[in-house]
């Protein structure tokens, strides 16, 4: 008897997780169904969801009636999620924010829909980046990968390069890399490191990457999984140079931090918002993400808070000076940010991460 | 703590067993239990197998055995599951016996101290250890002003806090079971044993111990088997180094979405988990008294 009590128990650990996860947001969405028009889009939440929420989603109720509802999830939980729905027919969003690398692999095509028909509206604004709308969804923003450092006395040497984040030498103190199963950018950081050209990257040498990871490795006191173990651990000085991303860089630095970056080390990454195959109100979400597109004040105000770069030059412009000077910029990206080699990224995914498990553990 | 009367106290308390109803009876009463564990259980479980042969074995399990990542990770995750096991029983035995032993508002408070933190989600517990052990966190600010070390030291991303944090997280799988068949083991025969000169330590290893044993199996397979499956807390306080098989599942599921090698992956854990079990529950029948392991 007790047994069973027990084994009861033991199924309920799981579920107050799920629960938390993905009941509560679905059922919210449920009761909204019936009330009234609405677009269902799933992005990672936190501050992210609360900037496009006040510039993006609340305008575009106030214009057209249409509500949106937001669902939070991680990017991965969101690519697998978005997968099992078409999968099983049974697709209850229609909108989901997936990395611009992923958004251009061969699985995301599988669950999202084609947008070259939707882009062709576009094809003539001459402000939008020419990336900004593809088939594999449409451009929210860009943003960085960089390389981060505690500020010292004024005068003293800034790391600059990787090849400077390899130097415990002349820059010492702990390091912090990311570890969450996307290991391209490490590996790319330490073949920069090792003299290896901008524009002869990729295809990444995996075995001369990791060789020269395993000489910084004793120093490397952060392997981060979230955004908020990067931030956490700067505050707690657990690191003094560090792989991390843009945003939260530039959160810490509002904060009153010792923190400063070098975009000649720095990889640039993006968001897509696409479309699911099959979505439940197709027509509402083609609104929302040409709501997007067309309106460079909204871009302009979210990126303010995230210090992201807009797919339209026009927001740009809008964008305050001090916002301006922290974004990666148009002359960064031909000068000296990396743009991953998406396509090669992805048709190696599966191999870049066994190598990597392999090496980490 | 109510004490049970002596005349239920006079049997090994045991639920009724099948052989005490007609065999129709005992059917139709079973077939609600057999009815969800196929469509809700079996049929799930048959098509993950066949998810996972859908690309080829070779391609799944023919890639497990090749690439000796998975069964290192595989065997790692055993040695973890094991000694969050081991830490369990024996930090939760003592609890158990103390909920067994005590007066009522001293029981209620002790049971409410095991099953509160059951009831709080594992996320909120798994973070609240990284408020603890953090660089900066209470456990090292209290090293430092005690003079024990001169620096922080590394306590959070480490092998030991997943194994610390996890045997939190499953501490009351074990004292629960340990504490109901304790609680069941009339006073009366401690009290005999004490007549017959048995001192407090003697009573308890002779007597009482021994007939909680099938609690501590049943609450060691519980924890072992949850500990095996773990996800979320290794992967919020561990380091690179504590990679469990399910991370492996999550990265297969997740961020590849190489669902059939998942599937083989879980498969195999799955297949790892029952054979240990069951090799487990045979090695116990082999010892007399024991009988009863559920």
């Amino acid at each position: 008897m007790s047994f069973i009590w027990i084994r009861l128990s033991a199924i309920g650990l799981r579920l107050p997780i799920c629960a938390f996860a993905c009941f509560i947001p679905l059922a919210a969405s449920l009761n909204w169904a019936s009330a009234t028009e609405q677009v269902v889009i799933a992005s990672t939440g936190g501050a992210y969801d609360r900037a496009l929420k006040a510039a993006w989603f609340d305008p575009f109720t106030k214009e057209t009636g249409i509500q949106v509802v937001t669902v939070v999830a991680t990017n991965a939980e969101m690519r697998a999620k978005a997968s099992a729905m078409v999968k099983a027919g049974n697709v209850t969003w229609d909108l989901y924010l997936d990395g611009e690398i992923q958004a251009a692999s061969e699985t995301h095509r599988q669950a999202t829909e084609d947008l070259s028909g939707f882009c062709q509206q576009f094809a003539n604004r001459k402000d939008l980046s020419p990336n900004a709308c593809a088939p594999g969804g449409v451009l929210l923003q860009s943003t960085a990968t960089l390389l981060v450092y505690r500020t010292g006395k004024a005068g003293e040497p800034v790391p600059e390069t990787w090849a400077d984040m390899w130097d415990t030498k002349k820059f010492p103190g702990g390091r912090a890399f990311p570890s969450f199963d996307d290991p391209w950018r490490v590996m790319a950081a330490a073949l920069l490191a090792d003299g290896v050209a901008k524009d002869k990257l990729f295809p990444l040498d995996v075995d001369r990457a990791l060789a020269k990871l395993d000489q910084i490795r004793p120093a490397i006191t952060l392997w981060w999984k979230t955004g908020d173990q990067s931030v956490q651990g700067f505050r707690n000085n657990e690191y003094s140079l560090g792989q991390i991303w843009l945003t939260r860089a530039k959160a810490m630095q509002t904060e009153g931090l010792p923190i400063a970056w070098s975009s000649k080390a720095s990889f640039l990454v993006g968001d897509r918002i696409s479309l699911i195959k099959g979505a439940p109100h197709r027509e509402n979400a083609l609104k929302l993400i040409a709501f997007w597109l067309k309106s460079p004040k909204a871009q302009a105000q979210a990126c303010e808070v995230l210090s992201c770069t807009p797919p339209s030059s026009d927001a740009i412009a809008l964008m305050s000076d001090q916002a301006r000077k922290t974004m990666p910029g148009a002359d960064d990206i031909r000068n000296s940010i990396v743009v991953p080699d998406a396509e090669w990224i992805n048709a190696n995914a599966a191999m870049l991460l066994e190598r990597w498990n392999n090496w980490i553990r | 703590m109510r004490q049970p009367q002596p005349s239920t106290r006079s049997c090994w308390p045991r639920a009724r067993s099948m052989r005490s109803y007609a065999p129709a009876v005992s059917w139709i009463l079973v077939a609600p239990a057999i009815a969800i564990l196929a469509i809700g259980f079996l049929y799930p479980l048959l098509r993950l197998i066949m998810l996972s042969l859908s690309a080829g074995p070779s391609a799944t399990y023919g890639r497990l055995l090749r690439e000796p990542l998975y069964a290192t990770v595989l065997a790692s995750s055993i040695v973890t599951a094991v000694s969050v096991t081991f830490a369990c029983i024996v930090l939760g035995y003592p609890v158990a016996l103390a909920m067994a032993r005590l007066r009522k508002r001293a029981a209620a408070l002790t049971t409410a101290c095991v099953l509160i933190p059951l009831w709080t989600s594992v996320l909120i517990r798994s973070y609240a250890w990284i408020v603890l052990l953090q660089r900066n966190g209470l456990i090292n600010s209290l090293l430092i002003a005690e003079g024990l070390t001169q620096g922080p030291i590394k306590l959070l991303y480490t092998q030991g806090a997943v194994i610390l944090a996890m045997t939190h997280v499953l501490l009351p799988f074990a004292i629960l079971p340990i504490f109901s068949i304790l609680r069941a083991v009339p006073n009366d025969y401690v009290r005999a044993a004490h007549s017959l000169g048995a001192g407090k330590v003697k009573a308890f290893f002779l007597v009482t111990l021994p007939l909680s044993l099938p609690g501590v199996f049943a609450g060691a397979i519980l924890c072992f088997v949850l500990a095996l499956g773990f996800y979320i807390t290794p992967a919020l306080v561990g380091g690179p180094e504590s990679m469990m098989m399910a991370s492996l599942i999550g990265q297969q599921t997740t961020v590849l979405l190489d669902w059939p090698f998942a599937a083989a992956l879980s498969t195999v854990l799955l297949a790892i988990t029952l054979l240990i079990v069951v090799a487990f529950r045979k090695s116990l029948s082999f010892s007399k008294g024991l009988s009863s392991v559920y």
